[in-house]
């Protein structure tokens, strides 16, 4: 299955603007992209970013041990989201390098934890997690016609001008 | 980097290999969509998407590139011609060549990058641009007109980029509802309209200006709304004076997240 992630360039730049601001003690911030979702022909989905809802500020949790780490009411008011809006939901942190970027063992742990919760308010649409590089990004998708997360195979910034990330051939 | 592409290397050490894995969907494969395929053909795209349910007609040979007068009793359809043009140079392009009206097969646009229409009334337009927004998908229109003035012919035409999030063909007044529901009440008389090969060859170039400047911008015009009026009587090309206006608007439509992908 092919994952297409869009995003505007306009809202991609607001994106990471928000996410390098500082924080009183966090050392990254985290916020979830709003996004529609559709099925691509023959097999595949493009997953289509609408808005950014960053975590606030007083919804972090301090633990040296991460770069950030988010307190309940940050996860509890994206399910809420989640839950009155029939959207996927995909979690957002940014590395601040250029090129090619990964999950840390941490973001892919932490995801895999609290990723598959949004199925349990908005279910049979896919959510996810993403990290950002200033030129680049990696992100993965709970699809619920796969049982195991996949890798976002290409995100595109549509703008002037495009912008084309390929993580696979 | 193949010496086919050596005197396009000013658009980026990167533009070929953006060419070849971008998805381009043309729309209309008539006088203006098929100079679009073959220069995008001569460009390098790798992948097409080709729309249109029409097989070539002996008044089509004026204008529709590739076509012959074989293809002409062979009632070849246009996505057969055009098909046929790209593989004669990219044999190895992936083409999805769908000879019906794109709305039956509009799920194939979703994975697309960029979209081109070419086609004759606004409520396709219209149609194509609802769709394109949905899956964000920039838009690039052209269309020609030859109108009776009485006393002689005007030759006009229009290329329009709509981009996703900026101003949309209904900003720019372009689509309107007066005349939607004129083309609407028109419908069964619309007849057969005069077409000539160079002002869609025109438009077509212009188009696939725009689409490589969105693609490798080589130079540093990044504009993000295109409205380009063409005169075929005074062969002038000018922006439409419409955006000198429309400077600070900002596009009211196509806003809720509803409005993007499919609807649950």
């Amino acid at each position: 299955m092919r994952v297409l992630f869009k995003i505007m360039d306009r809202l991609l730049e607001q994106v990471r603007l928000d996410l390098l601001r500082p924080h009183a003690f966090a050392a990254e911030r985290v916020g979830f992209l709003v996004c529609g979702v559709a099925k691509l022909a023959p097999s595949g989905t493009v997953i289509l970013a609408h808005s950014f809802r960053p975590v606030e500020d007083t919804d972090y949790v301090d633990d040296p041990t991460v770069g950030a780490m988010m307190g309940p009411g940050a996860i509890r008011k994206a399910l809420e989201f989640a839950l009155n809006n029939k959207v996927g939901m995909f979690h957002v942190h940014m590395h601040d390098h250029s090129g090619r970027t990964r999950f840390s063992l941490i973001d892919a742990r932490e995801s895999a934890r609290f990723v598959p919760d949004f199925w349990n308010v908005r279910p049979g649409i896919p959510h996810g997690a993403a990290v950002l590089s200033r030129n680049s990004a990696f992100g993965m998708c709970w699809h619920p016609a796969v049982p195991v997360p996949i890798e976002i195979d290409e995100f595109v910034v549509v703008g002037s001008p495009m912008f084309f990330t390929r993580n696979s051939p | 980097m193949s010496q086919r592409y050596a005197r396009q290397s000013f658009l980026g050490p990167n533009a070929q290999e953006t060419f070849n894995n971008c998805r381009v969907a043309i729309i209309g494969l008539g006088g203006g969509g098929s100079h679009i395929v073959q220069q995008l053909t001569h460009i390098g795209i790798g992948n097409f998407l080709i729309y249109d349910a029409d097989q070539v007609e002996d008044s089509n040979l004026n204008r529709l590139v590739g076509a012959t007068r074989e293809d002409v009793g062979l009632k070849t359809p246009k996505a057969v011609v055009a098909t046929r043009l790209i593989r004669s140079v990219i044999p190895n392009a992936s083409i999805t060549p769908v000879p019906k009206k794109w709305q039956e097969s509009a799920e194939l646009l979703r994975g697309s990058d960029v979209v081109f229409g070419c086609v004759d009334s606004f409520s396709e337009r219209q149609q194509i641009e609802t769709t394109a927004r949905r899956y964000m998908i920039p838009y690039i229109d052209i269309g020609m007109d030859v109108h009776d003035l009485g006393t002689q012919f005007a030759v006009s035409g229009q290329v329009i980029l709509s981009m996703p999030g900026e101003l949309c063909m209904k900003c720019m007044g372009f689509l309107r509802e007066d005349l939607l529901a004129r083309e609407a009440e028109n419908y069964d008389v619309a007849g057969s309209r005069p077409q000539v090969i160079w002002p869609n060859g025109v438009l077509a170039s212009l188009a696939v200006g725009i689409f490589v400047q969105l693609m490798t911008p080589w130079n540093k015009n990044y504009r993000r709304v295109w409205y380009l009026e063409y005169d075929g009587n005074l062969q002038t090309v000018a922006t439409s004076n419409r955006l000198e206006y429309l400077k600070e608007k900002k596009c009211n439509h196509f806003l809720s997240v509803e409005d993007l992908g499919d609807p649950f």
